[in-house]
């Protein structure tokens, strides 16, 4: 009687475990953006302290030290003593996106690996022909309800590439490190301001080739739900 | 002797009216160029970045005094040098037009010391042209827009270099910046000692200016291996300084080539002031 | 070592093929006012500015205080003041700051008080911190000579010191030229086309023209073995002429009025003429020798 006992509650665990990566699996894509919207809106408020450097072609700036603040709704201000070379598009722009699911059609597009981690990748079609964003794309890692890479092409600001990686404020869904990837095949010196009369003219960049550029953000010392003043956002 | 004769010379520059039109001509452009940027700085620097700014994004004060400075002194040095011969290319032939320059020759001291402290004297001048332009761009500068990071434009991309790491390349670039001025000096008191007119040596300085910093630019490739020996082709070394990474050799040959162009051109005048008969 | 301050000889000097100074050879001794005459295009200028180093000579020697001034210049101007032609002076500066430009590097050391002494000498004594470009010509001639004098030289070199200044202004040179060398034991070597000057006040003289040397030596010598011409006013001119020709028939005699006569004669033999007429009755007011040194220097050019 024991054995069969025994024998059926293994049964049934084997068979929970076979099923629970398919009940995940099976989550739709609205939900999984639920999952992390809820999970991100547990931060009220945060700072941090903030290292960026680029790697961009046609430019050239150091590494440079910032303090990043950020408090709800959206409010996001870089504050440093010198020039800070940022993305266009921020941090978390598609939080901002998928927050409103009304506003949006996720659809999902399939399944792959980033760094050996399974995730699942949604797209993300704006409700509206005449809104900003074209189409997001959206590398979601399920069981932990992170984004572990963003697409996010703009009518104004072309495509960028943000990919990121979690540290000790995973719980709160704030990455330790983002990597933008930036699209440059734009870039261009303009000419008669403040250039050089005597030196040989670049060599201008070879047509047809999409040329990319990178910027690296490591944050530390985070302090989140410690209270922002209003005041940073208006300095 | 050669010491009271550059103390001599020093007071005629001190004392004679158009050698403070070089001071209160950069006191006026830099002047119209400082309220401009007040007014309208902002316009300026979106020109800049405008290519850029359709993915990225320049946080911080870019408008700042150190970029004032940079971009006031792009503006101006190219016309520094006719202020500076203004009144270096009168320090020989002026005197000769003027009659002076025979009660000179005639004293107990050589014409080689006479005409060493006539370019001492015209080195000063040019240094405290300079200074006076440094003070304006960087010291009112920073008074009216403080300090920050400066963003740099060169041909081969934008450059955003710290603050912390100004201090030496503005040092360094005024220091190439004078060397370059010099070699202008240099050039129109050497010219000075071919004519017994005020003017000749300044106009000809001028255009022989002109005429270099044409070859300089026309893209001909006949041209190509002339080009890196005319001092023209080294008047905006002192960019150098604000490139990253920091081009020492181009500097370095730069340096040389002005240092050389000054030597050469001390030569042919001591040469010739000591052989000219003074009819004047 | 020569006694002679200044040795210049056979110098020449060319442009190309123009000969600004062909053979011009003359010596200047301590003590002396030494004129130096010449038409204009003489090269008396050129010769003076060789003797200052202004200009290179093609060939010749020049000796100043008995040394090569090639090889001692400094020397040599340290010992000089001068003015060729005319003094120019930064009319931008008082005319203090332009004695201490020029008294910086003359060799010496010159102090304020020296420089008020010596414009007080000149006459501009109250006008040191006046511009130069406020100063009439005279003014700044003596400006010029001051400058000259501010390192207590021994000679003294001046190229036409009394050009465009008025009677008043010669007179004033003049008499400064005697002073220095009175009073202050200076060389002077005064280079002039106005004859009367350098037959008022030099001692020797060279004349130059077409950039040869002529002749040189002691004024009165040069003057006295010469013939004068003699002018002389009275009132019997016909009596005058018979008297002349009777006993004196060798000599050019010229009726130039009613009342004068014109005679070529030497010079001790005035006073027989004197005598003579007046023992014939013949009233005689006025004996005047004519511009001597003009005929003299006129007669030597032309040949």
């Amino acid at each position: 009687m024991i054995n069969l006992q025994y024998f059926r509650l293994s049964l049934f665990a084997l068979a929970f475990l076979l099923i629970a990566p398919t009940v995940h699996a099976q989550k739709t894509p609205n939900q999984m953006l639920y999952a992390v919207v809820q999970k991100m809106s547990k931060v009220k408020d945060y700072s941090a302290e903030a290292n960026i450097r680029s790697d961009i072609p046609m430019i050239r700036i150091l590494p440079v030290n910032a303090k990043v603040y950020f408090k709800q709704k959206d409010k996001f201000k870089v504050e440093s003593t010198g020039i800070v070379l940022l993305p266009k598009q921020g941090f978390n722009d598609f939080y901002k996106i998928i927050s409103d699911s009304t506003t949006y059609t996720a659809v999902l597009t399939g399944q792959e690996k980033i760094l050996g981690v399974p995730v699942q990748v949604i797209n993300i079609i704006p409700a509206l022909d005449t809104s900003d964003l074209i189409l997001a794309k959206l590398w979601i890692d399920a069981a932990n309800n992170l984004v572990l890479k963003s697409q996010l092409t703009t009518r104004t600001n072309g495509t960028m590439l943000i990919e990121y990686t979690y540290g000790a404020q995973k719980t709160y869904g704030l990455p330790d490190k983002l990597v933008f990837t930036v699209d440059v095949k734009k870039f261009k010196i303009p000419k008669g301001v403040a250039t050089d009369l005597n030196k040989p003219a670049a060599p201008k960049p070879s047509t047809g080739k999409t040329k990319n550029g990178q910027i690296f953000i490591n944050l530390t010392n985070y302090k989140v739900n410690a209270g922002v003043s209003d005041a940073i956002f208006k300095k | 002797m050669f010491w009271k004769s550059t103390y001599n010379e020093f007071i005629k520059i001190a004392a004679k009216p158009r050698s403070y039109i070089g001071l209160a001509a950069i006191s006026a452009l830099v002047s119209v160029i400082l309220f401009a940027m007040k007014v309208d700085g902002k316009t300026y620097i979106s020109f800049i970045t405008s290519s850029f700014e359709q993915t990225l994004t320049f946080e911080g004060d870019i408008l700042n005094g150190d970029l004032i400075a940079f971009i006031i002194l792009q503006m101006l040095i190219i016309h520094v040098p006719l202020l500076v011969a203004l009144v270096t290319g009168d320090l020989v032939s002026g005197e000769a037009a003027m009659g002076s320059l025979r009660m000179l020759a005639t004293k107990p001291i050589s014409r080689s010391s006479l005409l060493m402290s006539k370019f001492l004297a015209g080195g000063a001048y040019t240094l405290v042209i300079l200074l006076w332009l440094g003070f304006m761009a960087l010291g009112v500068g920073h008074i009216l827009f403080g300090s920050g990071d400066l963003m740099v434009l060169n041909s081969d991309g934008l450059v955003i270099l710290q603050n912390a790491d100004l201090a030496w390349r503005f040092l360094g670039g005024f220091g190439v910046a004078y060397l370059a001025l010099l070699t202008i000096a240099t050039l129109s008191i050497t010219l000075s000692c071919f004519s017994d007119n005020s003017i000749g040596p300044i106009v000809t300085t001028m255009a022989i200016i002109l005429f270099f910093t044409i070859i300089g630019t026309l893209d001909v490739p006949v041209f190509d291996n002339i080009r890196p020996f005319l001092f023209t082709s080294h008047m905006i070394a002192w960019r150098s300084f604000f490139e990253e990474p920091f081009p020492i050799e181009t500097i370095q040959q730069s340096v040389i080539i002005l240092v050389v162009h000054i030597v050469v051109l001390i030569g042919v005048a001591l040469f010739k002031f000591n052989k000219k008969d003074i009819l004047s | 070592m020569s006694d002679k301050i200044i040795e210049v000889k056979q110098l020449a000097k060319y442009y190309g093929k123009f000969k600004a100074v062909e053979d011009v050879s003359f010596d200047v001794y301590p003590g002396d006012v030494f004129g130096f005459l010449g038409p204009n295009g003489a090269g008396k200028s050129t010769t003076i500015r060789t003797m200052l180093s202004l200009i290179t000579p093609t060939s010749g020697e020049t000796r100043l205080f008995g040394r090569d001034l090639a090889h001692h210049r400094s020397y040599i101007l340290s010992r000089i003041g001068c003015i060729v032609e005319k003094p120019d002076f930064y009319k931008y500066l008082s005319a203090q700051k332009n004695l201490e430009i020029f008294g910086r590097i003359s060799g010496a050391s010159i102090t304020r008080s020296k420089i008020g002494e010596m414009l007080e000498f000149v006459g501009l004594k109250g006008r040191e911190k006046d511009k130069v470009a406020g100063f009439s010509h005279g003014m700044k001639q003596r400006l010029g000579i001051a400058q000259t004098l501010l390192h207590d030289p021994e000679l003294i070199i001046l190229d036409e010191p009394t050009t465009g200044l008025d009677p008043q202004g010669i007179i004033d040179i003049r008499n400064l030229i005697l002073q220095l060398k009175n009073e202050r034991n200076k060389t002077v070597v005064l280079s002039s086309h106005i004859l009367s000057e350098i037959e008022l006040i030099a001692n020797r003289m060279v004349i130059i023209n077409k950039g040869r040397s002529l002749v040189q030596g002691s004024v009165s010598e040069l003057l006295n073995n010469q013939e004068l011409i003699v002018r002389i006013e009275l009132d019997d001119l016909q009596k005058a002429l018979q008297v002349m020709s009777d006993r004196w028939p060798q000599l050019e005699i010229e009726a130039t009025g009613p009342n004068s006569l014109l005679i070529h004669l030497s010079h001790e033999i005035i006073p027989q003429v004197n005598n003579s007429l007046s023992a014939a009755g013949v009233n005689v007011f006025a004996i005047e020798s004519k511009r001597k040194l003009e005929d003299y220097f006129l007669k030597l050019v032309k040949n």
